[in-house]
């Protein structure tokens, strides 16, 4: 049985499909990359299956129970963590605190002392044990994002929602960054990504899923998706599409 | 759009102030603590016949109960307003349902119970009524919850006040408790003493944590598990238990309430700004501002100045305080600031256009 | 019938005198984000210009009302740039609680200039009224209508043909952009708060002239401000226009139709529809949705 399942989802926002028919497996264990243009509605899917937007037609599953229609602290509860494409720290607290509010909640639900001492244990996880004093507002743009994953991961998801914690970094940051997903994914956490560095998606993804105007458009390994001219016309046009036929990597 | 969140509303974190600022603070409160529940046996009877000395006078232990009162309602809005960060602008509605209540229960032509059973009875109406209330209302935000939350204490008020059976515009009259200075400080003290533990075993809890994380970003707390709308409801509840608590003691200790007193918006104002000025989101800055500022209208009424001009110095402060130390003196005196110029001229820039 | 009629009238009568309070305000609101608390008390300051003019000099309340708006204007303009603009990035809560002081201090230097006496300004035609197929209308109120959707409709001309509309709007739409393309954002929130307050002082005349006045009469007058810019919508004229008539012919109707209800309960009304409004459509009926 897969791990997540999503099947015909679909959301309007005043008229508009973000997301329509959208249906496709996670297994358990893998590293999912979706892709896609902006505006795709990549980032909305992410909402939908965090609870974050309630869904207008299909449904999600969490190993086949029906995870749709509920509030995100539940869906938080049930195993599923994300990070924000627009980081959300706590501001007034410690990078130590910060992780230890997921630990607290999601489906670790620690008491305050073990919480501590599971935000610890990630902080190590994302490379951040020296930073945990910190406030957050001292932090750089790639350690925020570090700290969105750390508090993601305190909550000890089974599945485990990326988006785009690449974006913005370079590549010295990217590389580290590489690094901290497979750390995290080494410890047995099925992941999904958002993801627009095709580097990043070459690198970790067994799988990849391409987006486009709300709708799945392909699906399939890294390499056979960038060389699909569906997905390169979508990214680049029709005219780029048939100059680069052949070995484009966008 | 950073304006709008109200996890910018109070940045100071629950242990703002430092470790040592709140050493010293815990050996003012015991030394406080220790002669507000002794001098006052020196005023007793039993005292007067044995020749003791008179530490304080009666009026004096009107001013402390008072200020034990609004020590209470202050930590109870903090829960809400300094924690939460829902800027709630109706609290006093908890304390006038709780003083109804209260004076109902005692009332001896309707139920006519013990006046301690009363009491503690006092804050199952405003409980009630916050849970009710906060359910529809804590899904709004910024200036819309806090007017909304004003514009349900008016409107209980009113509707208080139209109420045959609550004593119409004239109100209702709770028997006279004779000799019940020291009972009603004691009483009042141990109201505020439990406020604070409150507050105190919030901060340290998951619930508190959560609470904390909704002010600072609620989106990103409903994705890390906490169940938003439960915990900003609670805590609403628990701010409307306290207060009310205060209004049934004060119903009792004035054996008299109605509409203008227990809906008064100066009070509703008092408590929020007690909460601000001593510092929001901080265990012992409602403490301090209830005491700052109570001290201070008390001594501007003691003063024989005529009331408009304490309203005046009131309103000056209000403004003075808001413009120039905008995160409350515990913040100001213990955090990372300092009682600077540079500090003052730092904080004004931030905050002006 | 007649009777319905009769209130009908009167409702929006008074609706006109909901609209003059509350255009001031909605603009502060939806332009600066700011609550103005002390609103009320500025209105209270325009009845009180309005009373003195009228009792010194005999000037009409309705020929004055140029006079007390410039007035008003120079308060409100000193208010903003001196004060209120210190806390404009601070977080929300703290201009509540500043303009409550101000609206405190406001109250109290009233209450010491001219103690807490009811005053009225009664011009010669106080009392007369058109009567229309008996149905009365007061030419006072009809005359306070229809300043109001003159006041309105200035406004609106103000933000929607002029240069400085423009830029108001500007700041209103995201003030850290406007500020880029070189507006000054001191000025323009200060013009704004400005308007806001000549706003509030023409409608303080227009009340001097129906009710007595006396200077802690302010607090019902933001409260009404309130429920008109919740009831319409933030953000246009014309939807403090509908709020605002609307919610003089429902409180009039409430209070003189239904059984049980009368002016006692006049606050708990405006409440009870602002509380609904919100719970249930925050973006009040004329908002759009965020």
């Amino acid at each position: 049985m897969p791990l997540l399942s999503l099947a015909g989802v679909g959301k309007r926002f005043g008229g508009v499909d973000a997301l329509s028919e959208v249906t496709f497996d996670i297994a358990s264990g893998e590293i999912l990359g979706i892709i896609g243009p902006n505006g795709a509605g990549k980032t909305t899917l992410l909402n939908c299956i965090s609870g974050v937007h309630p869904l207008d037609r299909g449904s999600i599953s969490l190993e086949g129970t029906r995870i749709s229609g509920l509030p995100p602290h539940r869906v938080a509860r049930l195993g599923i963590g994300r990070t924000f494409q627009v980081v959300k720290p706590f501001a007034s607290m410690t990078v130590r605190e910060n992780a230890a509010v997921g630990a607290l909640f999601g489906s670790s639900n620690l008491g305050p002392r073990q919480a501590f001492q599971a935000a610890d244990e990630v902080l190590e996880v994302v490379g951040m044990t020296a930073k945990a004093g910190l406030p957050v507002a001292s932090l750089t743009i790639p350690d925020r994002k570090r700290l969105e994953v750390a508090r993601a991961l305190a909550t000890r998801p089974r599945l485990l929602l990326l988006d785009e914690v690449m974006a913005g970094l370079n590549a010295v940051e990217t590389d580290e960054a590489l690094e901290m997903v497979r750390a995290v994914h080494a410890r047995g956490v099925t992941i999904v990504l958002i993801e627009h560095v095709m580097k990043v998606v070459v690198g970790l993804c067994q799988r990849v899923v391409v987006l486009n105007f709300g709708q799945s458009l392909a699906e399939g390994t890294p390499q056979e998706v960038l060389n699909d001219p569906r997905v390169i016309e979508a990214y680049l046009g029709e005219k780029y599409a048939r100059r680069m036929r052949g070995g484009a990597d966008a | 759009m950073s304006d709008i969140q109200p996890g910018a509303a109070f940045s100071t974190r629950p242990d703002a102030g430092g470790r040592r600022l709140r050493r010293v603070l815990l050996i003012v409160f015991a030394i406080a603590a220790a002669a507000v529940l002794v001098a006052p046996l020196s005023t007793s009877d039993q005292a007067d016949s044995l020749g003791l000395p008179v530490l304080v006078d009666r009026s004096q232990i009107r001013i402390l109960t008072t200020i034990g009162m609004f020590v209470v309602m202050a930590s109870a809005w903090n829960l809400v307003g300094g924690l939460t960060g829902y800027g709630a602008f109706g609290n006093v509605a908890f304390f006038g349902l709780g003083a109804y209540t209260c004076a109902v229960l005692v009332d001896p032509h309707k139920f006519h119970l013990p006046m301690l059973l009363a009491i503690a009875l006092a804050p199952a109406v405003p409980v009630l009524f916050a849970v009710l209330v906060g359910l529809p209302l804590l899904r709004l935000r910024g200036h819309y919850f806090a007017i909304a939350t004003l514009g349900t204490a008016v409107a209980v008020g009113e509707v208080v006040k139209n109420i045959e059976y609550l004593g119409g515009a004239t109100g209702l009259f709770p028997p006279i408790v004779r000799h019940g200075d020291l009972l009603f400080l004691y009483l009042m003290v141990a109201a505020a003493l439990l406020a604070i533990a409150t507050g105190y075993l919030v901060l340290r809890s998951r619930f508190g944590y959560g609470l904390i994380a909704i002010r600072e970003n609620e989106e990103a707390a409903a994705v890390l598990g906490v169940n938003t709308t439960a915990y900003k409801v609670a805590a609403f509840a628990l701010a409307a238990a306290l207060t009310g608590l205060a209004g049934g003691v004060y119903a009792v200790w004035n054996s008299f309430i109605n509409q203008e007193i227990g809906f008064s918006l100066d009070f509703n104002i008092q408590i929020i700004l007690m909460a601000v000025i001593g510092g929001a989101g901080t265990l012992f800055g409602p403490v301090i501002g209830a005491i700052a500022l109570e001290l201070l209208i008390q001594g501007l009424a003691g003063q024989g100045t005529i009331a408009v001009y304490a309203q005046i110095g009131l309103g000056l402060l209000l403004a003075i305080t808001v413009v120039f130390v905008p995160r409350g003196v515990v913040d100001f005196f213990g955090g990372s600031s300092r009682l600077s110029l540079s500090h003052l001229r730092r904080s004004l820039r931030e905050t002006s256009v | 019938m007649q009777l319905l009629i009769q209130q009908l009238v009167l409702g929006l009568l008074i609706g006109g005198i909901y609209v003059a309070v509350a255009i001031g305000f909605s603009l502060v609101w939806g332009i600066l984000n700011i609550v103005n608390l002390a609103h009320g008390g500025l209105v209270v300051i325009g009845a009180y210009l309005t009373w003195i003019l009228f009792s010194r000099w005999r000037i009409d309340p309705f020929l004055s009302l140029p006079l007390v708006a410039v007035a008003l204007f120079g308060l409100g303009y000193a208010l903003q740039r001196v004060l209120i603009n210190r806390v404009i990035r601070a977080p929300l809560f703290f201009t509540l609680l500043l303009t409550f002081g101000v609206n405190l201090v406001v109250i109290n230097v009233l209450l010491v200039l001219f103690k807490s006496d009811f005053r009225s300004v009664t011009p010669g035609y106080s009392g007369s009224g058109l009567s229309l197929a008996g149905v009365q209308v007061p030419y006072i109120r009809l005359a306070g209508l229809a300043v109001a959707m003159a006041l309105a409709g200035g406004v609106a001309l103000l933000l929607n043909r002029t240069r400085t509309g423009a830029a108001i709007q500007a700041v209103g739409a995201d003030r850290d952009a406007a500020q880029l393309v070189g507006i000054d954002l001191r000025h323009i929130y200060a013009l704004t708060f400005a308007v806001g307050a000549a706003c509030a002082g023409v409608a303080g005349g227009l009340i001097s002239t129906a009710q007595a006045i006396t200077p802690t009469a302010g607090e019902p007058y933001t409260l009404q401000a309130f429920v008109v810019v919740i009831l319409g919508g933030l953000g246009r004229v014309s939807a403090t226009i509908v709020g605002g008539i609307l919610f003089g012919v429902v409180e009039t109707l409430a209070q003189t139709m239904v059984p049980g209800l009368g002016a006692g309960w006049a606050n708990a009304i405006a409440f009870a529809i602002l509380v609904v409004v919100l719970a249930v459509r925050p973006q009040g009926l004329m908002g759009r949705v965020a």
